[in-house]
């Protein structure tokens, strides 16, 4: 009963070489087009798609082609008065998600100062439970990725002392699997989108040493597939979304050769749009500025030359982690 | 957009698929418009909240919709206090969308935890028929995480215990041996104990003699491996077994990988193990060379021994 590896093949006219100006040119058209219908239809996340564009742009130095100003005022008026948190867009409702992406987007910009910050860090406060965990806003749910976005919100705006820290910590330890991963709640099977959250949130945390470095590192290097991208649970196909959460773990946990560099390059190269820009989750599906950011992300931590390095904890240009002294652990 | 294929259209079909979306998009901002002006702390609208439903079937992951609803259902709640069968009704109907947005989409944060909400608030919420809806989602789609977590979830509810589980999670590795949400979910259901540890080995080893190459049973494996419950006697025994199906296999990586664990546990009290760990690691670096890095590490590591 010998199951292939489920995995795809690269086209042999895949693109090689990384194609900068499609790209930003490719987020640009994506922010101005208020009529397209995927623009359109994802207000619901908007905040986030911001940040996604708004990086990918820093980390190749052409964030100033889209008006600060905008943004900021857009951030401004998305704070709900009544409880600090920050919604995906106007008219809708506060939520953690998105509070951290405009908190990173004004990291970027350096202007923590255009929202009430001490009114986000109660909204934060107010979202943490008895146990520890954080619920994403007021409705209860209870996820991991919440108390990654608590934590890296409060960092960025050095407030860290404002929850239960070591009651959060126990949390997050509690949804430890038998591979030594992390899932979304306790007894939930480990993902990598969820050990990147964890991983992070132990590197903000400066808990790391909770972790078995090498069980999990093997687990995450075992996410490679013969194609060379990688995968978040076994038996998976290859997206390059993945590429960043596996691999930003990988390099929290000092574990970034474990994997090879040059087989995942290809695989990311190979996600581009060659006619519109921007990459794709896998070669020949639809570009979107999600994995256009991660796939950046991954090919800086891969040491390519034309993009910045970025930061492997917070998904944000090193150089702006570096100017606001945010303290966090790597192995 | 995961998995979604660019397909080559001529410009005709462009223009009107352009059309078509310009025509959605309009329906869902003035769907949306008219929620959000109806949304009010005492009061709603039933127009609304039909508009609601739909702009939901077609993408759940509007949370703001979701939390629109769950403000709806309390004022249901509150005005009705003795669970009279329009309430009933009401809640029936929250629970019907949950499931045909779940049917569209099985990977919805937002539709599993509405319909988790309204259950936990409903007067007679039937957990029975959710651990029998998760059984039919597992059938769909044996690795959805969101379905097992809700099965452990409705597990305490209708009193089915560790034990039971046990038994199902037995079954579905005999079933599959590569499901490792099986794995996983069976790791959750019982401490490793001297008594129980020789069926978990045993279970492991049938997995990895039907097939070696496939990796779920290696990491469970691993965990077991871990634990001090395992003797060296197991640990020896174990390494038997492995030569054999190296014989069989020479070319697979999880064997010699496995080895490498048995040997360096082993090490401890029988000095001799050293080469042959060496020579492994060597011969993974060949076989495995995407992974060569870590080879390297543990090569290193046992030259400084």
């Amino acid at each position: 009963m010998a199951i292939p590896i489920k995995d795809i093949k690269l086209p042999e006219d895949s693109p090689k070489e990384l194609l900068l100006d499609k790209h930003v040119e490719f987020i640009k058209r994506y922010g101005k087009s208020d009529d397209d219908y995927e623009f359109g239809m994802s207000d619901y996340l908007r905040m986030s798609g911001m940040y996604w564009g708004l990086t990918a742009l820093e980390l190749v130095d052409k964030l100033h082609i889209l008006p600060e100003n905008d943004v900021i005022d857009f951030i401004k008026r998305c704070q709900d008065p009544e409880t600090g948190g920050i919604s995906a867009c106007i008219d809708h409702d506060p939520h953690l998600l998105y509070t951290l992406s405009a908190v990173q987007i004004l990291c970027m910009y350096d202007r923590l100062d255009a929202v009430d910050a001490s009114a986000v860090v109660n909204y934060v406060t107010s979202l943490q439970l008895p146990d520890g965990s954080f619920t994403g806003d007021k409705w209860g749910e209870v996820d991991t990725r919440f108390s990654f976005c608590a934590v890296a919100t409060l960092a960025l705006l050095n407030r860290l002392d404002a929850i239960d820290v070591e009651k959060a910590v126990s949390f997050v330890e509690s949804c430890k699997n038998f591979d030594e991963g992390f899932g979304s709640r306790p007894f939930s099977e480990s993902h990598a989108g969820m050990v990147y959250c964890c991983l992070g949130f132990l590197s903000i945390t400066g808990r790391l040493d909770i972790v078995d470095r090498d069980t999990l590192a093997w687990w995450l290097c075992e996410r490679q597939l013969p194609s060379g991208g990688l995968n978040g649970r076994p038996e998976k196909l290859p997206d390059v979304c993945y590429s960043w959460w596996v691999l930003s773990s990988l390099t929290m946990l000092g574990r970034l050769h474990w994997i090879s560099a040059p087989a995942l390059k290809r695989f990311i190269l190979a996600c581009q749009d060659v006619e519109t820009g921007g990459f794709s989750d896998r070669p020949g599906d639809v570009a979107d500025p999600y994995h256009t950011v991660f796939g950046f992300a991954a090919l800086s931590l891969l040491g390519f030359d034309s993009i910045k390095p970025v930061n492997p904890t917070f998904c944000m240009p090193q150089h702006v982690i570096d100017k606001l002294k945010i303290k966090h652990q790597l192995l | 957009m995961h998995g979604r294929l660019k397909v080559r259209t001529t410009e005709e079909q462009q223009l009107l698929k352009r059309k078509e979306q310009q025509k959605k998009l309009m329906a869902y901002r003035l769907g949306m418009k008219q929620i959000l002006e109806s949304r009010k702390q005492d009061t709603y609208d039933p127009k609304s909240l039909a508009i609601c439903a739909q702009l939901l079937m077609v993408n759940p992951d509007i949370y703001t919709l979701w939390n629109y609803r769950k403000e709806v259902v309390l004022l249901e709640l509150k005005a009705d206090n003795d669970e009279s069968e329009q309430l009933a009704n009401f809640l029936e109907n929250e629970l019907k969308l949950t499931e045909q947005c779940l049917l569209a989409n099985p990977k919805s944060y937002g539709s599993w935890h509405h319909r988790y909400w309204v259950l936990a608030r409903h007067p007679n919420s039937n957990w029975q028929n959710e651990f029998d809806l998760c059984s039919k989602y597992l059938t769909m789609d044996e690795r959805n995480f969101h379905c097992w977590d809700y099965r452990r979830l409705v597990l305490n509810k209708i009193g089915i215990t560790l034990g039971d589980e046990l038994k199902f999670s037995t079954n579905r590795i005999n079933i599959n041996f590569s499901n490792y949400s099986s794995w996983h979910y069976r790791s959750t259901l019982q401490a490793l104990t001297a008594d129980c540890v020789q069926d978990e080995l045993s279970l492991v080893k049938s997995a990895l003699f039907t097939d070696p190459m496939d990796s779920s049973a290696w990491f469970y494996l691993r965990w077991l491996l871990s634990n001090s419950v395992v003797t060296h006697d197991h640990m020896r025994d174990l390494l038997d077994n492995l030569n054999q199906l190296l014989e069989l296999e020479p070319e697979c990586k999880w064997i010699l990988v496995a080895k490498c664990w048995l040997l360096k546990n082993l090490q401890m009290d029988e000095g001799s193990y050293k080469t042959e760990q060496i020579a492994s690691y060597s011969k993974l670096q060949e076989i495995d060379s995407m992974r060569e890095g870590q080879y390297v590490d543990y090569l290193k590591l046992l030259q400084l021994d």
